[in-house]
């Protein structure tokens, strides 16, 4: 293993009157792989709540509280410390033909089927064709990781939360969530299981070991020819040492990292932020 | 109802008295075939023509008459009984029984306009051997489901070893990946089921459909065998009829049964989408016969994953739910967040196993149509033996040799969509258009996993009366059964639907069918407390205690609702000893019968 990092990331809802009744589910806790090593990692809540925790659907780790005391704030902090690998090859053990045997289309049937927001688009579907000819598996991911990043640009602010792959391509901007299911529509359209991945990305190769800097939420993708590799379409690279995978899932909605509903309040503001220190 | 309404229900049982005094000479003919029921089915104005050859459906199975005309064993009584009445007579009796459901306000909404609900005055019977074959059909299949679901949700295990696709399951709809290891204590997913069944042109019974989520319309078998036991206690002497009265005491036993082993005592409540939900009156007549608290989401909370009740005493904590709404409104956090219906938090509640949803959520992928043509390899997979009912046909959309036969064929078979229910959506091949068919077509190729067909099933005949003759109306049958953990409990009887209209093989409730009382027959040796009218069943259906005394605290709210349903209490109870009064006479006539 080679970084140590600590992430913490803060959430802060305002309200503009009291709130009496909420509930809430967390995705904040990045889990233990070949990739990444867990060592701490715990969720907390101003006003304090009692935190209930499960591993969902996806193997998530899920944390749920809910609160009936009146309050017009709320903060969650998710803080982790982990230490990340190097980044790893691509996994090159399917053909196209084992791709689209029945068993692979069977096994990873939803990571191969289209959602809201990784919705069909025929345009995209052309793309993913011609993108395919001529490559293997591996390659033809590359490529399309490589399409949607020469043709995207990154601006954020231009899409939102339940901003669709298609409508994002239309657009023709859009941030990391965007990016990754772009490059989802276009793996699924050739055959490829691909899932999507939310965690966090320390934005800078260059970091000294105890500096704090500005981190940010991040989504990339992961495809699985012959197993499953991660790439990070966003900014063209492998999955390395800055990265830390958090959840995995069809798309957005099966990983939001903070999902909830509340009674009583009347307006909101949010305030999301994200810092990345490297220990070691 | 006033006592001079009550009059007035009763005097059309004691017109129909005179059937009973010539039954009562037909029943010395039971040993050999009474003169009417070796007759012809003309034998008797009521059923003039009835056996017509340009009817339509001829070749559908007739429960009543065989095709030479003469009564089958098990409706030798019934015929014998109703053959004799007068037109005039039938007419009488059958206003009774409007009459008496209208008085009760038993109604069901169809398409948004609230109707009484029509009851045939003929009943239909189904043999003590035939009953005993549909049974052990029915609890074989809700065991194969409930490991099915079991195995679903947790490790998938059938679809490892192969015996279905693993993407028959993730297409599902009613797949609630939330339900993902959610584990109930008793293991129990399926506390009610309804089975729906018809008979074919051969007289076999085959499961058209299973409902796992909620079904409903077990309140209709109680009504309606409640009302015809009013209005016609004459026709319960001839035989004996299985009581269906105590379905909710089964019921309650299922639902405390499903409660976590450390609840000494739980706590059930019926909730209920609302006033406005066409089967709300079920849910308030279970909640009733149950002594438990009929609720809504508002009543309920959830706090640090224990469920509780809103009461005028407080907090109170519910261990189990026996929820009559849908999965995507039982819980805004997990599903449609707008829902004003559910309960927030209550999936984690569950998961916590602090409290048992049931029907649990998720069980629509047991119950979906395509998932319904696996269901004979789930028997055997499961529990290693041979299917005992059989299903229909079922050809289907998704693979591809199916889908061919089926757009060629499209013509004589019925299409339905796999996510539809209530009868809408379905296409009839051989009524269908052209460009009906083109259009039926174009929906399959477009989603071929949104659709199976069947071929035209004739569902078997019952007598129904229609104007002032007695002529063939098809039907079907849902049964309900009742899983308490230890044993599946099939209510004797069941729901028949039938359709109304002259042809029409669709029997829906929400497509302008009606119903009819439904006899299981006792077998010939067992006990008198089996037979309906011949056991407290009837007159103990409520409870017999004041409302207050095996109930909670009062809800906080919607307390002139409560008062509401108190009063309906009390006349209930007024109409059961009324009913009372009646029983102890019946079984003393069949004493002397004998």
């Amino acid at each position: 293993m080679g970084w140590r990092i600590r992430v913490v990331h803060e959430t802060g809802y305002k309200y503009s009157s009291p709130v009496h009744e909420t509930y809430n589910e967390v995705r904040l806790t990045p889990r233990s792989d070949s990739h990444q090593n867990v060592i701490v990692s715990r969720v907390e809540t101003v006003p304090a709540t009692r935190a209930y925790r499960y591993e969902d659907y996806w193997g998530t780790q899920v944390t749920a509280f809910d609160l009936h005391a009146p309050h017009t704030e709320l903060l969650v902090t998710g803080t982790s410390v982990v230490e990340t690998g190097e980044a790893a090859e691509p996994v090159r053990d399917a053909t196209w033909e084992d791709l689209a045997s029945e068993a692979v289309r069977d096994r990873y049937t939803e990571m191969l089927e289209f959602t809201e927001y990784v919705g069909r688009d025929a345009e995209l579907a052309r793309i993913a064709k011609n993108l395919k000819r001529g490559k293997d598996p591996v390659d033809a991911a590359l490529a399309a990781c490589e399409r949607v990043r020469e043709t995207m640009t990154y601006q954020a602010g231009t899409t939102g939360v339940h901003t669709s792959a298609t409508e994002a391509w239309q657009a023709g901007k859009g941030v990391c969530q965007d990016y990754a299911h772009l490059t989802l529509v276009l793996l699924r359209e050739m055959g490829i299981p691909a899932r999507y991945v939310s965690g966090y990305l320390l934005p800078r190769q260059e970091v000294e070991v105890g500096e704090t800097v500005s981190g940010q939420s991040h989504a990339w993708i992961e495809a699985r020819t012959g197993g499953w590799w991660g790439f990070d379409p966003t900014n063209g690279i492998p999955i390395g040492h800055r990265h830390v995978w958090v959840a995995v899932g069809r798309d957005y909605a099966d990983v939001s990292p903070l999902k909830g509903i509340y009674s009583g309040g009347s307006a909101e503001a949010l305030d999301v932020s994200v810092h990345m220190t490297r220990l070691a | 109802m006033t006592p001079v309404s009550r009059a007035v229900d009763r005097r059309p049982a004691r017109a129909g008295g005179k059937p009973t005094d010539d039954g009562a000479a037909a029943t010395d003919g039971s040993t050999a075939p009474s003169t009417n029921g070796a007759g012809r089915a003309g034998g008797s104005a009521l059923f003039d023509g009835y056996l017509e050859p340009d009817r339509p459906n001829p070749d559908a199975f007739d429960e009543m008459f065989n095709a030479d005309g003469s009564v089958r064993a098990p409706y030798r009584h019934l015929h014998d009984a109703i053959a004799p009445t007068a037109a005039a007579d039938l007419a009488a009796r059958s206003e009774a029984l409007d009459r008496a459901y209208m008085d009760q306000g038993i109604t069901f909404s169809l398409s948004g306009k609230e109707r009484p609900f029509p009851l045939d005055i003929v009943p239909r019977v189904i043999s003590a051997s035939e009953w005993s074959r549909l049974q052990r059909g029915i609890v074989q299949r809700v065991k194969a489901l409930e490991a099915f679901l079991a195995d679903v949700y947790n490790d998938a295990q059938i679809v490892r070893d192969g015996v279905l696709p693993r993407r028959l399951i993730t297409s599902c709809e009613h797949f609630k990946r939330a339900a993902h290891l959610l584990n109930p204590p008793n293991g129990v997913r399926i506390h009610v089921a309804g089975i729906d069944l018809v008979r074919d042109q051969e007289g076999t019974f085959r499961v058209l459909e299973d409902n796992l989520r909620n079904p409903s319309g077990v309140s209709y078998v109680m009504e309606n065998r409640r009302t015809m036991a009013r209005v016609f206690p004459d026709l319960f002497t001839r035989q004996r009829v299985r009581a269906v009265a105590d379905y909710a005491t089964h019921l309650l036993h299922a639902l405390r049964a499903a409660a976590a082993p450390n609840v000494a005592d739980p706590t059930v409540v019926v909730l209920t989408p609302g006033v406005y939900n066409s089967a709300y009156f079920e849910h308030s007549l279970l909640a009733r016969q149950m002594g438990v608290e009929l609720v809504e989401g508002r009543d309920l909370f959830c706090r640090d994953n224990v469920l509780y009740m809103r009461t005028t005493e407080g907090e109170q904590q519910v261990d189990v739910v026996y929820r009559r709404i849908d999965d995507d409104f039982l819980d805004p956090l997990q599903f449609t967040p707008t829902s004003v219906l559910g309960v927030a938090g209550i999936m984690n509640a569950a998961r916590a196993g602090n409290v048992v949803i049931a029907n649990a959520v998720g069980n629509g992928v047991g119950d979906d149509k395509l998932v319904y043509t696996y269901v004979p390899q789930m028997i055997r997979y499961y529990l290693d033996e041979k299917p005992l009912l059989p299903n229909v046909t079922t050809f289907r959309c998704w693979l591809d040799e199916e889908r061919g036969h089926v757009l060629d064929a499209l013509d004589e078979l019925v299409l339905k969509p796999v996510e539809g229910s209530g009868g809408y959506g379905i296409l009839f091949g051989p009524n269908a258009t052209a460009a009906e068919l083109q259009k039926a077509r174009k929906a399959i190729r477009d989603d071929p996993r949104g659709w199976i067909a069947q071929p035209v099933v004739q569902l078997s005949t019952v007598p129904t009366k229609v104007d002032d003759r007695l002529v063939p109306r098809h039907v079907d049958l849902r049964p309900f059964a009742v899983n308490d953990g230890e044993d599946v409990f099939v209510l004797p009887g069941g729901l028949t639907r039938v359709a109304l209209p002259k042809g029409s093989l669709v029997v829906n409730s929400s497509q302008g069918g009606g119903s009819k009382d439904t006899w299981v027959l006792a077998a010939s040796r067992s006990s008198e407390a089996e037979r309906e009218l011949g056991e407290r069943g009837i007159a103990s259906a409520a409870p017999a205690r004041g409302p207050a005394a095996e109930h909670g605290p009062e809800l906080s709210l919607g307390q002139q609702q409560q008062q509401q349903q108190q009063q309906q209490r009390q006349q209930r109870q007024q109409v059961q000893e009324l009913g009372g009064m009646r029983q102890e006479q019946v079984p003393f006539r069949t004493e002397v019968r004998r």
